[in-house]
């Protein structure tokens, strides 16, 4: 039986590997790894021509990390520190409203859940140290910021929302890891279901009136609990009619 | 709708922004900027070695460039200047292998090309200023090899390229037997530049770089075999 085929969006970026320095339609290895772990097949999409026609090959789709989402498509002004990628937004807003209009099961993380928010008519927080004077969301004060890795993310609680679908898929609390600087403000049309009970960031999304919408503002890519993963493969996979003994629950 | 064109990528530790050496997943854009200039749509496929379904919603097969082959497919063992990737070989032999067996146009870029012949039962020079006694098919880190190709008259790349023959080279390992395919490019020294599969829709392999210069013979053919 095949596997659903789900897309995640990808960088346009320049990049530098072995003697290189160029730009490459590209996306880390962790997200990849969490589609194919969990039962799917990746592809990416890269944003360099936007159209919606590859959205009609695919069972499901992935809205990845990146740079900011460009304020000017919520009405708002530059903060200084905001640092956008007009190539991608333009591609991925496009995608994502195509995605929401024809219910293809949608994932966004971090960035994703923005472009979702965004995209469902809502706004974002652009530097959330301004707002709550602490630093839970980014990596930890010291840290050489060229040495990110996993143990230089941020880590706080989430607690979520009884009776909503992400408490179904995760239960009532969970710690996650963190990366951003901007936040969901007003959700639009989507419901926020889960926040950093510190300081009240939304940390979850979602939709009552899509087969499967989540976002989620942390990176459970770069976990082993690829539950909201598990998920979308299983969305997808029941949204195309392919069988669904390969996606034992969790 | 276009024809979605399917690249394989690389995978390297990569270095932007805050980020630092992580692994990634990735394709020069030259090859997805030329793909869409001849009106594909470009998707990149991350190494995977379970099935080759993924080229059920593809229109045609792009290999691209990359490191070396592991010599163990074609029976030798590895030369001390080879660098070679297994998982990449495992989920690119899986789709050429099938892509050829459904008629799916491919072209195959440099390893690409290489790809295709191994594939094939064919196998690689290792280091070819070992065979060739010169370093013309890449001069230094870098630079590119300039070459006049000659080609079979009455070939498929032949007759794409025209009167125009000069190609730009980077690499150092090189066919030495294209297997089932037909060679039919050579540069001067007598190497082998260009294969085919003449009972094939349009499978075809060039040891040169066409995505540097976004060359539309070579990429709105495949495009069009794939429309």
């Amino acid at each position: 039986m095949r596997r659903p085929l789900i897309g995640m969006t990808a960088y346009a970026q320049q990049v530098q590997y072995s003697n290189n320095d160029l730009m490459a339609g590209m996306l880390p290895m962790t997200y990849v790894r969490a589609v194919h772990a969990t039962g799917g097949r990746a592809v990416l999409i890269t944003p360099d021509d936007p159209d919606i026609d590859v959205l009609d090959s695919l069972d499901g789709i992935v809205f990845s990390g990146g740079g900011d989402v460009d304020p000017a498509h919520w009405g708002a002004e530059r903060h200084p520190a905001t640092d956008t990628d007009a190539a991608r937004d333009a591609s991925e807003m496009m995608l994502m409203k195509a995605a929401l209009d024809r219910d293809l099961p949608i994932l966004g993380v971090c960035r994703g859940m923005q472009v979702m928010a965004v995209a469902g008519g809502g706004t974002l927080h652009q530097h959330l140290p301004d707002l709550t004077g602490n630093e839970l969301h980014q990596a930890a004060a010291g840290t050489d910021p060229l040495a990110a890795d996993a143990a230089a993310y941020g880590r706080h609680d989430v607690v979520i929302e009884p009776g909503s679908r992400a408490h179904d898929l995760l239960g009532p609390r969970l710690v996650v890891n963190s990366f951003h600087h901007q936040a969901v403000d007003d959700p639009g049309k989507f419901t926020p279901v889960g926040w950093c009970p510190d300081d009240r960031i939304v940390e979850i999304i979602e939709s009552a009136n899509h087969t499967f919408a989540l976002g989620v503002q942390w990176h459970p890519e770069r976990t082993a609990d690829l539950r909201v993963f598990t998920a979308l493969a299983e969305a997808a996979a029941e949204r195309s009619g392919l069988a669904r003994r390969e996606f034992a629950r969790r | 709708m276009r024809p979605i064109i399917g690249i394989t990528s690389y995978v390297v530790p990569a270095t932007w922004g805050v980020w630092h050496e992580v692994s990634t997943a990735l394709i020069p854009n030259d090859y997805v900027a030329a793909v869409e200039l001849a009106g594909g749509r470009a998707v990149i496929l991350p190494p995977d070695e379970r099935d080759a379904d993924v080229l059920r919603v593809l229109d045609g097969l792009l290999l691209a460039g990359g490191p070396d082959i592991e010599p163990g497919r074609y029976g030798a063992e590895p030369a001390p200047l080879t660098e070679s990737r297994p998982e990449r070989d495992a989920g690119e032999f899986l789709l050429v292998r099938k892509a050829l067996e459904l008629d799916l146009p491919v072209l195959g870029v440099c390893r690409g090309m290489q790809v295709l012949a191994v594939a094939t039962g064919g196998t690689l020079h290792q280091h070819l200023p070992d065979v060739l006694g010169h370093e013309q098919h890449r001069p230094a880190p870098g630079v590119y090899g300039e070459h006049e190709a000659r080609f079979e008259g009455g070939s498929l790349i032949a007759k794409l390229m025209g009167d125009d023959l000069g190609i730009h080279c980077y690499h150092h390992q090189g066919v030495a037997d294209p297997g089932t395919l037909r060679v039919t490019g050579r540069t001067e020294d007598g190497l082998a530049e260009a294969v085919e599969a003449p009972d094939r829709r349009f499978v075809l392999g060039v040891q040169w770089h066409p995505e540097v210069t976004r060359d539309q013979r070579l990429f709105g053919a495949l495009v069009e075999a794939a429309g």
